[in-house]
């Protein structure tokens, strides 16, 4: 039990160095990008010299980057993560908006890969024929070779939900890996001699084969969330989903750093924590 | 010869003919990969233009061969200082451990947390967008390189862990060498399998980046061809239903990236 509480900690303070070092890495590019502290208000000709001044020293306020650190951590943890330059709204607002949006897509998509992934390599297992394992390794070699938004245009073309095109970026590299941790524990001498015994197929595969796969496929499924968000960035913005990814490529054409330096970090969170979770079910299993 | 060496034979030639069609552009080819040919803007294939025009009537085939030089040399190029990013650091946390072995390992676990296309992304909304074609290459791959370095380091790093406390280490230590010595001379011709597995590794997945990346408006700039920008031509569905050849960079780029994947194991069962 301690060695557990040991290892949450470990993960958690991962977590927290993670955060701590994102959002530094955030403000010192934000701080140092050319541009910053221009204000195009200043251009405005019926201002006077006064407020010209005025805006120049609320921008000299934050011009050494601690302090720009300090003020940024502190409004992140009230849950204010600044506002966007090109929105000119509430980051913590679009958050809320478009996070929902992400999740459901990556959801589905991880889940829809998991489920044809797995299908096709017990197929595989079951089924130990040339036929299933070429079209099994066409199908994975072909959509691996694809770019990510290749895939996107695809998904428009045929006009299937995102979360399929994100199922498809993530299946390929699910299913090989799948497939060889099977056929490795299928193979393994222990399940040669339950099989040799008589035991049967769905037997071996439940008591003996998948127990055996269980701590790699944990922390594969933690990979890939992370795929999937990483995903998730083209696909949105090529079909055009108000997700965080379509979010995240727009902050970029407009140069909205704090925006996507938030964004970056948000997504980071929530991948990281989800490695963490696979790899302690991993060393569970 | 069997059907897998075979296969292989034939992706490694496939490999040295885009290279070679690249490298010789300028000879394949008598156009530049951004005159326009005003009159014939989204032309089909003919005698003049084998692969027809695109929407700006530049010859496709011309832009196709250059775009082939840029993401067949500069991806490799990415691949080798991530590699040698690796292998630096790896070789310096492989041997040494201690306090450094912990902060490298902890730097690449922090980085691998990242999804690599948001923090490439980031940075380069840093850029200006309206930076020139050459500077927008060099920024890509640059970044590419440098960022795609920690899955390579923990391989590599696994790797010099074996040598940390070995016979011909201990002889070399022994003997009065250097610690960039024995990091240079003696442990890294060690590593150099593992280097070179990581770099070929690391060359398909560069170039299916840069394609992303390029797609989105975001890397390679226009009117630099590569393999990226080529493919934002698909978006036009009208337009690659009168003109399918418009497809052949995505089926170069798929040949490309299966022939990588197959060669590798047999790189790996050389070395």
């Amino acid at each position: 039990m301690t060695v557990w509480a040991f290892r949450i900690a470990q993960r958690v303070s991962l977590l927290v160095a993670l955060s701590l070092l994102g959002a530094l890495l955030g403000a010192t590019l934000v701080r140092f990008a050319p541009g910053y502290g221009m204000d195009e208000s200043e251009l405005d000709p019926r201002l006077s010299q006064a407020s010209r001044e005025a805006i120049r020293r609320e921008h000299r306020v934050n011009s050494s980057l601690l302090s720009y650190y300090g003020a940024y951590l502190a409004s992140a943890a009230r849950g204010d993560f600044g506002s966007s330059a090109w929105l000119h709204q509430p980051i913590s607002g679009l958050l809320r908006e478009r996070f929902p949006v992400t999740l459901r897509s990556v959801v589905l998509g991880v889940i829809s890969a998991w489920a044809a992934a797995s299908l096709l390599a017990l197929a595989a297992l079951f089924y130990r024929g040339w036929l299933l394992d070429l079209a099994g390794t066409l199908a994975s070699g072909f959509l691996i070779a694809l770019p990510v938004a290749v895939v996107a245009i695809f998904a428009v073309y045929l006009r299937v939900p995102v979360f399929v095109a994100i199922g498809a970026v993530i299946f390929p590299k699910v299913y090989s890996y799948l497939r060889n941790l099977l056929l490795q524990a299928n193979d393994q001498p222990h399940v040669l001699a339950a099989r040799a015994r008589g035991v049967s197929r769905t037997r071996l595969l439940l008591w003996h084969v998948i127990p055996l796969a269980a701590g790699p496929v944990a922390a594969l499924f933690g990979v890939s969330i992370s795929m999937a968000f990483g995903a998730a960035i083209p696909i949105e913005a090529l079909c055009d989903a108000p997700g965080l990814g379509q979010l995240a490529w727009l902050a970029a054409l407009n140069r909205d750093l704090p925006l996507i330096m938030t964004l970056t970090l948000a997504v980071t969170l929530v991948t990281v924590a989800a490695n963490s979770a696979a790899e302690l079910l991993h060393e569970r299993a | 010869m069997s059907a897998k060496k075979l296969l292989r034979a034939f992706s490694a030639a496939l490999l040295c003919a885009v290279f070679a069609s690249g490298v010789c552009a300028g000879i394949l080819t008598h156009y530049s990969y951004s005159r326009q040919f005003r009159e014939a803007p989204s032309a089909a294939p003919s005698a003049q233009h084998p692969l027809g025009t695109d929407h700006l009537g530049r010859d496709l085939l011309a832009r196709l061969l250059y775009g082939t030089r840029v993401s067949l040399l500069l991806a490799p190029a990415a691949a080798l200082l991530a590699t040698l990013i690796a292998g630096l650091f790896g070789g310096i946390a492989g041997l040494w451990g201690g306090w450094m072995e912990k902060a490298i390992l902890a730097a690449a676990d922090l980085s691998l947390g990242l999804p690599l296309l948001f923090v490439l992304i980031a940075l380069r909304a840093l850029l200006p967008l309206d930076i020139s074609p050459v500077i927008s290459v060099v920024a890509t791959f640059l970044t590419l390189g440098i960022l795609g370095w920690p899955a390579s380091l923990r391989v590599v790093w696994a790797a010099a862990r074996r040598y940390r406390n070995s016979d011909f280490l201990l002889l070399a230590r022994a003997g009065g060498c250097s610690p960039s010595r024995i990091l240079l001379r003696h442990v890294m011709p060690n590593l150099l399998p593992v280097l070179l597995a990581q770099f070929w590794i690391s060359i398909p997945l560069f170039i299916l980046t840069e394609a992303t990346l390029s797609m989105l408006g975001l890397g390679v700039m226009e009117p630099l061809p590569s393999w990226g920008t080529l493919l934002k031509g698909l978006e036009d569905l009208t337009a690659v239903r009168a003109n399918p050849w418009m497809l052949s960079p995505l089926l170069v780029l798929i040949a490309v990236v299966i022939s990588l994947q197959l060669i590798l194991p047999a790189r790996e069962e050389a070395l």
